[in-house]
């Protein structure tokens, strides 16, 4: 492994065992703090969504549309792994088709 | 403890399917398989390793990766903090291993559990956590390991499976109509930054601030109402 990949895998080690003992320590005190709530309720869903947006921007419309595929398949079952998979079908199959 | 190791079964093979598909995308990103072994025993967190392999894959810049991942996992402060009863008489040893293998699927059960029977505790915990952590450790490393024997995946569209398994992942933190306009501003935000030429990590931040804050004023907005 490049010491890239080995300070990934040490620093995210490090920073979800730190939030876990946080939770041990003063859990109960952090969740109800006030000026921390937003972040704890809303940083999270948001940063998913900015991930969504910034993966999809400048994608051609092929990406777009399977994104919407992949949507619609995360309303129905919300289930990550058969959004994943319908999703790469859809992005495949576009691409095929509009090879032609 | 045997109990939890069982009970837990059912769900982890949901948690495997999705560390197979984590696996196999972290080998393609050029992880080898033992170091994708490394990282689901040390890190144990499936949806911040997804995020910070993709970032790092798609940017290469560790720090803005693994604040994005550790973000994702902010949840476990709640997790862990609803969990000290249950751990309340088990030695501080237990506990600092307990609170790492616990993931979301064996908290719920066994918080489910306790609410009828109160004799369900730490060893359900532990027992049900130690099958959650082996099932995470080698579905991912099996997925690595077909993911670094199968040609190259990028040209159909690897990239994509990411994007798909975030669109999954805010499906699944979806908590109701309030979520919208956060979320709303965000993708228009981090999408416009991007544009912008912006690089996408700090995009996404600033994109997430944005959502944030505007999440915060619509509440305090409403409890005026209320008020």
């Amino acid at each position: 492994m490049t010491s890239a990949q080995w300070l990934l895998i040490v620093l995210l080690a490090i920073a979800a065992y730190g939030v876990r003992l946080a939770g041990l320590v003063g859990g109960r005190a952090i969740s109800a703090n006030p000026r921390l709530k937003p972040f704890l309720d809303d940083l999270p869903g948001c940063l998913v969504v900015g991930l969504v947006a910034a993966s999809l921007a400048g994608e051609p419309a092929v990406t777009w549309a399977a994104a919407l595929v992949a949507l619609g398949v995360a309303i129905l079952t919300n289930n990550v792994v058969v959004t994943m998979v319908i999703g790469l079908a859809a992005i495949i199959l576009g691409q095929q088709l509009s090879v032609y | 403890m045997k109990q939890g190791f069982l009970s837990i079964l059912p769900l982890a093979a949901g948690a495997a399917l999705y560390g197979f598909a984590f696996g196999v995308l972290a080998a393609q990103i050029g992880f080898p398989w033992w170091g994708v072994a490394l990282m689901s025993g040390l890190v144990h967190a499936g949806s911040s390793q997804i995020v910070a392999v993709e970032q790092f894959g798609s940017h290469g810049f560790v720090l803005g990766a693994v604040l994005a991942g550790a973000a994702l996992n902010l949840r476990y402060l709640g997790i862990i903090a609803s969990l000290s009863e249950v751990l309340r008489d088990v030695p501080m040893r237990l506990r600092l291993l307990a609170i790492h293998i616990t993931g979301d699927e064996n908290w719920a059960l066994t918080m489910a559990r306790r609410a009828r029977d109160p004799d369900i505790g730490a060893a359900f915990l532990i027992g049900s956590g130690l099958t959650m952590i082996s099932v995470w450790v080698i579905s991912t490393t099996a997925g690595a390991l077909i993911g670094g024997a199968i040609p190259d995946l990028e040209g159909y569209g690897l990239g994509f499976a990411f994007t798909a398994a975030f669109i999954a992942m805010a499906r699944a933190m979806w908590r109701g109509r309030q979520v919208i306009l956060p979320w709303a501003i965000t993708f228009a935000a981090t999408l416009a930054l991007v544009r912008a030429g912006m690089g996408p990590a700090f995009a996404i931040v600033l994109g997430s601030l944005a959502g944030v804050a505007i999440a915060t004023l619509d509440r305090s907005r409403r409890r005026q109402d209320i008020a």
